[in-house]
């Protein structure tokens, strides 16, 4: 079972779009994918009509007293199941403090699934914290978003910093551009450049597309509903070049 | 309405928390405004035009999947197609698109993904065919609750027309983490007037030989049970001859064989029961077929054992082995040529359609033999004699005998075997039992000895024409080291002979053998 994380300190950047949809194409390519929706706000529970509860929340997850099998939602979508969020998410940290192996527990959590999925993508809060230590610790990719901007690199280096200073496994970190608008002169010389130099920057990008938002609307993966849209066809892009082997 | 039961599974009946089909209980057809009737208050419920789902099941021809509790199946409709794994025990089962297979196709022919994972141990090197086909009339439904969220998933398989006709019917298949609303909907439907059944066992029988086992006891004419075991290897190999022809997997030609090499060895056994004329003609006509049969199958195992071959590599690597398995490859399209243009000849058909004549008559006229042998008779008497041979030639087994000697001697204990098996429904059966597992000892040390020692001669016959072929060095080297592997497996099977073979003539050994061939 390969576990990849949407993860950035920053909120707002396309991880919960970009988790939903390349668990979705995942899914659809015959792997058994599960969504764990990490953050509390619950995007991508809203997003797969689910209703955000867990049984037990997350101190029931967390210390083991509820099963987390018995909290999985299967989507509308073949093959993909959700991990949904639960406001008490927010406490998260308190209750990973709590327990031993504090940094590991939510890894424990996944490998009890390892027998019903081939693939874990975790949709992260935006936050440096006891949950994303956990993070990554249990990853094998770390995948960002960023925003083209002067900034970005910054961001990518921090993280990647924060990855080697956290010891143990240390997952492969891979960045890509999202929400990028190519009419912005600084975004396309930011894609050039980083895209060509960095070697942990994917050379697939995902623009800003109205498309995108409307999976607001809709509530499914873009590849669902618009299969043949640009915006499908940038994340079967970066599907295909982040895929584990 | 027709109120009896499917006589096969239902369609996608499946996962552990399953609600099985529903039929309608006061014999009114079921409609999909019927069934959204019956939840509207609680769900909304949409279904889609009717469409004509092709499906195939699927197994190997043994059947592995069936007996391990899973089932495949391929199902194809206008607008996709995908593989479905029932496992056991599983919530829901393993789906996947596909596009590109035609069967038979062997697991590693199928795309990467947990199908072809959970597949791999079950079918191993046999190929997945179609068993079964059938054509449903569907309209698929789904159930949604107030978030139009899907909560279960509706297949309506309409009525069909004809006698094979399975009747209408309703599942309703929950999604995971929606049992409760699962629940609701089976108790909405029933309170509407349907009724849950549950789907019938498919026992049909395709990929079985249809050979027919029949008691016999020690009294009976020894021919009856010569008859009824060659009657079972006849029913074998033509079972396995289709799949020998088209070449769908290495099994068919392997077990075609085992009925070749078993109705030989047993022709030979009932030699005292038989008319000399049977014996005269049958003995050659078989080795024949044996012979004709053997190149492709050496090559299969040299093919098949590559893999493990290129693990046994220390200075080599596994890819400069390459030219070795073209070179595997290519002789094995030339032998089986020459193994098709046999199997379709007017002498194999004779060879069938007259052993077949054969066993009619011997089953026809027992009393009209050459000797009135009874079973119990002929299984004494050739148990007596094939234990001797072996015996007496595995203590003329010395270290210096060559290994033709060994050779020889593994020969006999398959004859052996073959008596133990074949003489078992009139024999003691507690002590042919132990009997076999001391024979399997040695017969184990004896096929690793000459298993060892056959593929180290093909492999220096394959070298010294590659070499001629100008082969890379490099192909060549790692083949040296595959002999050498070869010669220490071949040493250490050697040194296990004395104790293996200790085992069957010691004391308790020959009591066994003494039991056995006493008459009951």
């Amino acid at each position: 079972m390969k576990v990849l994380a949407l993860y950035n300190i920053k909120g707002g950047v396309g991880k919960t779009t970009t988790a939903v949809n390349l668990a979705y194409l995942a899914a659809r390519e015959g792997q058994r994918t599960l969504l764990w929706d990490l953050d509390p706000q619950a995007a991508a529970t809203f997003l797969f009509r689910v209703r955000p509860r867990v049984k037990g929340g997350s101190r029931g997850l967390v210390t083991r007293s509820r099963p987390i099998a018995e909290a999985l939602k299967e989507t509308d979508f073949e093959g993909l199941d959700l991990l949904p969020a639960d406001f008490s998410y927010r406490n998260m940290d308190l209750e990973l403090d709590d327990t031993r192996q504090r940094t590991r527990r939510l890894g424990q959590l996944m490998r009890s699934l390892s027998g019903d999925y081939d693939i874990v993508f975790l949709d992260c809060p935006p936050s440096i914290s006891l949950v994303s230590e956990n993070i990554l610790h249990a990853s094998d990719l770390l995948l960002v978003p960023l925003i083209p901007a002067a900034l970005s690199l910054r961001t990518l280096d921090q993280l990647t910093r924060f990855v080697t200073d956290a010891g143990g496994n240390r997952p492969r970190v891979k960045a890509f551009f999202s929400m990028a608008d190519r009419r912005k002169r600084l975004h396309r010389e930011v894609i050039a450049t980083l895209s060509r130099e960095h070697p942990r920057v994917a050379h697939s990008v995902v623009p800003a597309l109205s498309i995108i938002e409307q999976m607001a609307e809709r509530r499914a993966p873009v590849p669902a509903f618009a299969p043949t849209s640009p915006a499908a066809v940038c994340y079967e892009q970066l599907w295909a070049e982040v895929r584990p082997t | 309405m027709d109120l009896r039961r499917a006589s096969r599974p239902s369609y996608l009946v499946v996962g552990r928390a399953q609600f099985l089909g529903l039929q309608d209980a006061e014999g009114g057809p079921i409609t999909r405004e019927a069934v959204a009737a019956a939840l509207t208050d609680q769900f909304s419920v949409g279904f889609g035009s009717p469409s004509v789902v092709r499906g195939a099941d699927l197994d190997t021809f043994d059947r592995r999947l069936r007996a391990a509790g899973f089932s495949l199946h391929h199902l194809s409709d206008p607008v996709d197609q995908r593989l479905v794994l029932i496992s056991p025990g599983a919530d829901a089962p393993l789906t996947m698109p596909i596009t590109k297979v035609s069967w038979p196709a062997l697991v590693t022919d199928l795309p990467a993904g947990a199908i072809r994972e959970a597949l791999a141990p079950l079918a191993t090197i046999r190929a997945l065919m179609v068993l079964d086909e059938h054509v449903r009339r569907i309209r698929r439904g789904e159930v949604r609750n107030d978030d139009q969220k899907i909560v279960a998933r509706l297949e309506l398989v309409e009525q069909g027309t004809g006698a094979m006709a399975a009747p209408a019917r309703l599942s309703v298949q929950p999604l995971r983490g929606y049992g409760c609303e699962a629940r609701r909907i089976v108790r909405l439907l029933v309170a509407a007037g349907l009724r849950p059944v549950r789907p019938a066992r498919d026992d049909s029988k395709r990929g079985d030989t249809g050979a027919l086992h029949v008691p016999i006891d020690r009294s009976a004419p020894a021919t009856a049970l010569l008859v009824a075991e060659w009657s079972a290897y006849l029913a074998a190999l033509r079972a396995n001859l289709a799949g020998v022809l088209d070449d769908v997997d290495t099994e068919f030609l392997h077990d075609f064989r085992i009925a070749v090499r078993r109705t030989r060895s047993t022709l030979k056994l009932g030699r005292p029961a038989l008319p000399e004329d049977v014996t005269d003609r049958w003995e050659p006509a078989l080795k024949w077929l044996s012979g004709l049969t053997t190149p492709v199958r050496d090559l299969d195992v040299h093919e098949l054992g590559l893999p493990v071959m290129a693990g046994w590599l220390v200075a080599a690597d596994p890819a400069d082995l390459q030219p070795f398995a073209v070179q595997l490859r290519r002789r094995r399209s030339a032998a089986r040529r020459s193994l098709v243009r046999g199997l379709r000849s007017a002498r194999f058909r004779s060879i069938l359609s007259g052993w077949e004549d054969v066993l009619a008559d011997l089953s026809r006229s027992p009393g009209g033999q050459a000797t009135r042998l009874t079973a119990g008779e002929l299984a004494d008497l050739s148990i007596a004699r094939a234990y001797r041979r072996v015996v007496r030639g595995g203590a003329a087994i010395t270290p210096d005998s060559p290994a033709e000697a060994l050779h020889s001697l593994r020969t006999r204990c398959k004859e052996l075997r073959y008596a133990l098996e074949l003489f078992a429904p009139v024999s003691d059966d507690a002590a042919g039992k132990r009997a076999v597992a001391d024979l399997k000892d040695l017969q184990d040390v004896l096929g690793r000895f000459q298993d060892a020692d056959v593929q180290k001669h093909t492999l220096y016959g394959f070298a010294e024409q590659m070499r001629a072929a100008h082969a890379p060095t490099k192909a060549l080297l790692a083949m040296g080291e595959l002999v050498a592997h070869l010669d220490a497996d071949q040493q250490q099977a050697r040194e296990g002979f004395d104790r293996a073979f200790a085992r069957l003539s010691r004391p308790a050994g020959r009591q066994r053998m003494r039991l056995l061939t006493a008459g009951r």
